[in-house]
């Protein structure tokens, strides 16, 4: 039982891995269309562009996929995701994911084991 | 009582490097935006100003799944929520209005975002725009 369950722990690892494909270095190189908007590690500076800069990769992935099948509309960003695949989708955001940016504060909640 | 929930919480203005670029205020930077060098952008309507202390009253709807580390979306598509903390205020709000208006889809943000006012958004979007930046982490 304890072997399987480890086995399941590395699988569920393994899959984490292969959610977050992304290259952070080549979605660098290809994020320079994104900085005129975004700021150029994804801190931007007109406030009506969101930061991205530490967002979560799998939102970001899903943000790019949502606006190229069009089930999230954005005037600017339509044509920016028009000619990318799902490659640089994950690059993209695996750049913007990891640098500083967006935060999580900290909030106290309760569980039924006792406090967190 | 919802103040108890935010003993652990940070209230100071984002500290990081590229914030000192940043504009100090949604309203000022609001104005400033036209004559940016940026794309054009849809400009936001007038909004009305927000009371990150007000807007602090009001997020026990939002950290519930903002604010929980590692808390993802249901199912069938799961993903993480998105990070609010940081963020434009002015961000904030079209993103609110847009799930009001069912422009922006997803269903738990239409049915919170149908909920607020004006000045709630306002008072969210200044509240979480108050927010700590910090280094990511994936």
């Amino acid at each position: 039982m304890k072997k399987l369950s480890t086995v399941a722990v590395v699988l569920a690892l393994s899959c984490v891995g292969a959610a977050q494909a992304g290259n952070p270095e080549a979605g660098k190189e290809k994020s320079r269309p994104c900085a005129a908007c975004h700021g150029a590690d994804g801190n931007s500076a007109a406030p009506n562009f969101p930061r991205i800069a530490g967002q979560h990769y799998d939102y970001l992935v899903k943000a790019l996929r949502d606006y190229k099948s069009g089930a999230r509309k954005n005037a600017i960003m339509a044509p920016q995701v028009a000619n990318l695949n799902p490659r640089d989708f994950d690059d993209l955001a695996a750049y913007f994911s990891e640098q500083q940016g967006l935060a999580q504060r900290k909030v106290s909640y309760i569980v039924p084991s006792g406090k967190h | 009582m919802i103040a108890a929930l935010y003993a652990g919480a940070q209230s100071t203005a984002p500290g990081a490097a590229p914030a000192a670029a940043q504009p100090a205020a949604p309203a000022a930077a609001q104005s400033a935006a036209p004559g940016a060098a940026q794309p054009a952008a849809p400009a936001p309507d007038a909004q009305a100003a927000g009371n990150a202390e007000a807007g602090r009253h009001k997020s026990s709807m939002c950290v519930g799944c903002h604010n929980i580390p590692g808390y993802k979306t249901a199912f069938p598509v799961v993903y993480s929520v998105p990070k609010l903390d940081g963020q434009h205020a002015v961000y904030i709000v079209s993103a609110l209005r847009a799930y009001k208006s069912g422009e922006r889809r997803h269903p738990s943000m239409r049915a919170v975002a149908a909920s607020l006012s004006d000045q709630d958004m306002a008072d969210l979007a200044a509240f979480y725009a108050s927010g700590p930046t910090q280094a990511a982490s994936r």
